[in-house]
């Protein structure tokens, strides 16, 4: 029943508030007669009677504000008042609150996006049942690749493990309904799917006995949107045959959808067992301990420590390293987080958005000073207002409490502006193919968690930005104020938001420095030498296994292509290889001196990268030959091993280039013998340094993989098309996976630099605008503020530059000391961007020059305007004005 | 020689309006009233605590009010208690026995 009442009362309050209001002034006025009545017929003569009772009411609006205030949903009701109040204030002053949600909503979305991001790829596990067991194992150093004896060891001998699992990404050519594409899957052991621990959409997954000898079965399980997408959502797709690099196989499942294999950036369509590995690639890795190209997952068992998985690794890397000396010496094996190429991106990736996060905190920090100093100067302005409504018995934490609201309702209308910018990005990101011809995705999908974390990041900016004019607040004394007016700012005492100016072209300044550092470093990697040049260059890519071709078959293909696009006109020099530096798919291999008798990996001189070349390949490649001769045709598996190395490879091996004549071994043993030497050039990464590179003749040792240089000055469209033409009228069959220019192709290993550099320049170039913004704002404030004092000043005579001197001095000072601490923060952080950004140095003479200077101009443009105005005002129209 | 009036003890308010308000209906400067003179003039209830106070107990349903003529035909709001006003009242009667019990103890102890 009481709770009724109250809910009632409630109601009524919030609903019938004016009705309540009328009602308690009727209350408390005739309250006021009848006291006045009582003090008369005590014999008061009627003013004095008036008088004291008065005194004894103790004001009307305050009786009142206090009844109010004891309501039940006072705070309610109070709240939405102010709540309204805002939304008057800002309509007011449109240009401020557009200005402020603008800000705010850029700083908002710039975290909300890297949040995004961050949660992507490496908060969020894998999208698989019980994914906090599932592991990678990798070597303790180097890359994430393990060998097929190895996974099958472990998964033999272990006690920890439920499942072990190795697979291969490989790209297939799918064939169905008449048309062969290339689509990327995986080979993948018996036991993938126990890890991964999936329940299948339709049919089965793949099983053990599918893996369990050479030729075990021909079966393949399709991803979900492969089946959405290739096969039409046909609901008796298992059990039809389709042919994968003209092998025929039987579809027996499809994934759930969301399952995309077990790496976080890439979606893979298609998986087989890996006991067909012979048919599929050409060459067989399953027996090969050497051949490091697999990645590996495992499922613990439940209850399992990372120290006892950790222990039993050990025990079993050493049995192999004791085992197998020649391949498996020093073998090391760890635990890692799975899902970023095995941990293999893992570090950079989060070290990268760690720092990306930093920067977006600061631009945030930044836009909140840059709202504070804001607030505090409108604050100042309403000192008259604020003063008026406590004489009227408002409590200064009722007026915080409104300035608190206004600031909450800009930081909230600035996150929901942020929520939709951050919502179109991470859609438009996770439907953008990245330049590669890899099976690259993003899955940054919005969660709606993401709508949680926006609105915290605008709470936590309102509360610090609403806050700053506390003291204000606190201090103000409402008879002071009323009576003096505004006090005039001349000789103020240095106040909160010169500090908050100070301290956000500070963080401002070190966005601003990261900016050019990325920028300068993208500038070096563009116009780095590669050791080729792949401008005027088409590449194009195919393997010729997945149309069934091997060994002499593909070597007739090979050279029956090269001469028929070397009579196509225009073409200037033509070549092929395996593989093409900064492809991704560059091997390694151990090289030995020639005095070596031991091939242990432990005994090399070093490693080296290997391309398999066709003559006329450097040519086209535009790689000049330093000494010494081409590859030949007449180079074979008859006649003595031969290679072309780069100068590095000599250095390291004989202390001079002069290496044309001597002989190296490979981990075989085999001698061969160096008959050119070539330019160094980047191989793997754009960041590596100087490595090692030997170029061997294609005619010796036949690879299926085939990529296609062609050097032409013709026009790309034709020549694409001319190229297309020639190897379909040799083989429809052949899936060519990529055909265009070598730049485009490239595009991929100049991807992360690139995105740091948009990244970091978005960063900056808000920074930049946040300081001006901030500059110009406080400027044209102090300017509006003294413009009367400064008037006086010009009318007695003072000169322009005493007259700037006291107006903006002191922004001055603040400027410049901001930008210097900023400076030096930008520089300390830059070292950190090193890691991503190739040659990025903060040390770099040209990018401090280019920081100071923008920051400069800026300040300088900034301030402009408000300097203008000091010195063409006329004191006469001034002073009369006021 | 009238006492200097003690400002008001938590709780006591409450307290001091329903049994005020146990003599019949009245409006706010009656309670007022009636409270000093109950106390002798100890206690002298400003209209600043006195009316949030009665808005307050009304919305928890102790009290009720309508509105009515005063004694000299004057439109005044009237309080007037209600059922659970006089559970209310007993509640803090024993509340108050019992506190005012325990100190009168504390200063016989001593």
């Amino acid at each position: 029943m009481p709770l009724l009442v109250k809910v009632r009362s409630l109601l009524r309050n919030l609903f019938l508030s004016r009705r309540v209001d009328a009602d308690l002034d009727r209350e408390v006025h005739a309250h006021l007669e009848m006291l006045i009545a009582e003090n008369i017929r005590a014999g008061m003569p009627p003013q004095e009677a008036q008088r004291a009772a008065r005194i004894e009411l103790g004001g009307v609006e305050q009786v009142k504000e206090q009844v109010r205030d004891s309501r039940t949903g006072a705070f309610l009701d109070s709240l939405l008042q102010d709540f309204r109040f805002a939304l008057r204030q800002l309509r007011r002053s449109p240009g401020f609150a557009l200005t402020a949600v603008l800000i705010l909503a850029l700083g908002i979305a710039a975290n909300v996006i890297v949040f995004g991001v961050l949660q992507a790829l490496v908060l969020r596990s894998l999208d698989v049942p019980h994914a906090d067991r599932v592991m990678t194992l990798q070597p303790k150093d180097g890359g994430p690749f393990v060998s097929n004896p190895e996974m099958r060891d472990v998964r033999d001998s272990n006690t920890v493990f439920s499942a072990v699992a190795d697979y291969e990404f490989q790209d297939f050519g799918l064939e169905a309904n008449g048309v062969t594409r290339p689509v990327w899957g995986a080979e993948v052991s018996g036991q993938y799917f126990e890890v991964v621990g999936i329940k299948p959409f339709l049919g089965r997954l793949l099983r053990r006995d599918d893996d369990d000898h050479p030729g075990a079965s021909e079966v393949a399980v399709i991803s979900w949107s492969a089946w959405q997408s290739d096969f039409g959502a046909d609901a008796n797709i298992v059990g039809t045959t389709v042919r994968i690099d003209k092998h025929p196989y039987t579809i027996v499942g499809v994934t759930p959808e969301g399952f995309h294999g077990t790496e976080k950036i890439a979606q893979l369509d298609i998986f087989v067992p890996t006991s067909n590995e012979a048919s599929l690639d050409g060459f067989n890795w399953l027996e090969s301990r050497s051949y490091r190209n697999l990645f590996s997952v495992v499922r613990l068992k439940d209850g399992v420590t990372a120290t006892q998985v950790q222990a039993e690794l050990n025990t079993i890397a050493a049995r192999l390293a004791r085992q197998y000396p020649k391949d498996e010496e020093g073998l090391a094996l760890k635990l890692a987080r799975p899902g970023m190429i095995g941990d293999f991106m893992g570090g950079p990736v989060r070290g990268f958005l760690a720092g990306v996060m930093g920067l977006a905190g600061i631009v945030l920090l930044a836009a909140c000073a840059n709202l504070g100093s804001l607030f505090a100067a409108r604050t100042a302005d309403r000192a008259k207002e604020i003063a008026i409504r406590m004489a009227l018995g408002s409590s200064r934490w009722r007026i915080l409490r409104q300035l608190l609201v206004e600031s909450f309702v800009i930081s909230i209308l600035g996150g929901a502006w942020a929520c939709g910018l951050a919502w179109m990005a991470l859609t438009g990101l996770a439907s953008w193919h990245p330049p590669t011809r890899y099976p690259m995705k993003f899955f940054v999908l919005p969660q709606p968690s993401l709508i949680l974390m926006a609105f915290l990041i605008s709470v936590a900016a309102g509360v610090v930005f609403g806050v700053m004019p506390l003291r204000q607040i606190f201090k103000t004394d409402p008879n002071e104020t009323i009576k003096s007016g505004i006090q005039s700012v001349a000789g103020r005492r240095w106040a909160l938001r010169d500090v908050l100016l100070a301290a956000q072209i500070a963080l401002c300044c070190v966005t601003v420095t990261a900016a050019f550092v990325s920028l300068r470093g993208l500038g070096k990697a563009m116009t780095m030498d590669l050791g080729f040049n792949p401008k005027n260059a088409l590449l194009t890519q195919f393997d010729l296994s997945q149309a069934a071709y091997t060994g002499d078959a593909a070597d007739h293909f090979q050279r029956q292509l090269l001469e028929r696009v070397s009579q196509i006109p225009g073409v200037d020099a033509v070549g092929y290889a395996n593989t093409t530096p900064l492809s991704g798919d560059t091997l390694v291999s151990a090289v030995f001196s020639q005095q070596s008798a031991d091939f242990r990996p432990s005994n090399s001189a070093f490693y080296g990268y290997n391309f398999d070349i066709s003559p006329g390949y450097l040519t086209a490649a535009g790689t000049p030959l330093r000494a010494g001769r081409d590859v030949s045709f007449t180079d074979t598996a008859k006649t003595p091993p031969v290679a072309i190395v780069n100068q590095e490879f000599a250095r390291r091996l004989f202390h001079t280039d002069q290496a044309v004549g001597r002989y190296f071994k490979n981990r075989d043993g085999v001698s061969i013998q160096i008959v050119g030497i070539v330019p160094d050039g980047k191989y793997f990464i754009l960041s590596e340094d100087p490595e090692a590179a030997a170029f061997f003749p294609i005619s010796q040792k036949v690879s299926t993989s085939t990529a296609l240089v062609v050097r032409t000055q013709r026009d790309t469209a034709d020549m694409v098309a001319a190229i297309r033409g020639v190897v379909l009228e040799l083989d429809r069959a052949v899936p060519i996976r990529d055909l265009g220019p070598w730049n485009t192709q490239l595009a991929l290993s100049f991807f992360p630099i690139q995105v740091a550099t948009v990244a970091l320049g978005l960063f900056g170039a808000f920074g930049l605008l946040l300081s001006i913004a901030g500059t110009f704002g406080l400027a044209s404030y102090t300017v509006s503020k003294r413009l009367r004092e400064l008037s006086i000043r010009v009318a007695l005579g003072a000169q322009a530059k005493q007259i700037l001197s006291a107006a903006l001095g002191r922004m001055l000072i603040l400027l410049a000391s901001g930008s210097a601490v900023g400076l030096l923060l930008g520089v300390a952080a830059s070292r950190l961007l090193s890691v991503i950004v190739y040659q990025a140095s903060a040390q770099d003479p040209f990018v401090l020059a280019a920081v100071a200077l923008t920051l400069l101009l800026t300040g300088s443009l900034s301030v402009a305007g408000p300097v203008r105005r000091v010195l063409h005002a006329d004191p006469a129209t001034l002073l009369r004005e006021q | 020689m009238s006492p200097e009036p003690t400002s008001l003890l938590q709780g006591t308010l409450d307290l001091l309006i329903l049994k005020s308000l146990i003599a019949g209906e009245m409006h706010g400067l009656g309670v007022s009233r009636r409270i000093q003179q109950i106390t002798g003039g100890t206690f002298v209830v400003k209209p600043g605590s006195l009316f949030p106070a009665l808005h307050r107990m009304e919305e928890e349903g102790w009290i009720s009010s309508f509105w009515g003529d005063s004694e000299n035909n004057r439109r005044a709001k009237y309080y007037r208690l209600c059922k659970a006003g006089l559970k209310q009242l007993e509640v803090e009667t024993k509340r108050w026995s019992r506190i005012t019990g325990a100190i009168a103890q504390v200063l016989e102890a001593s």
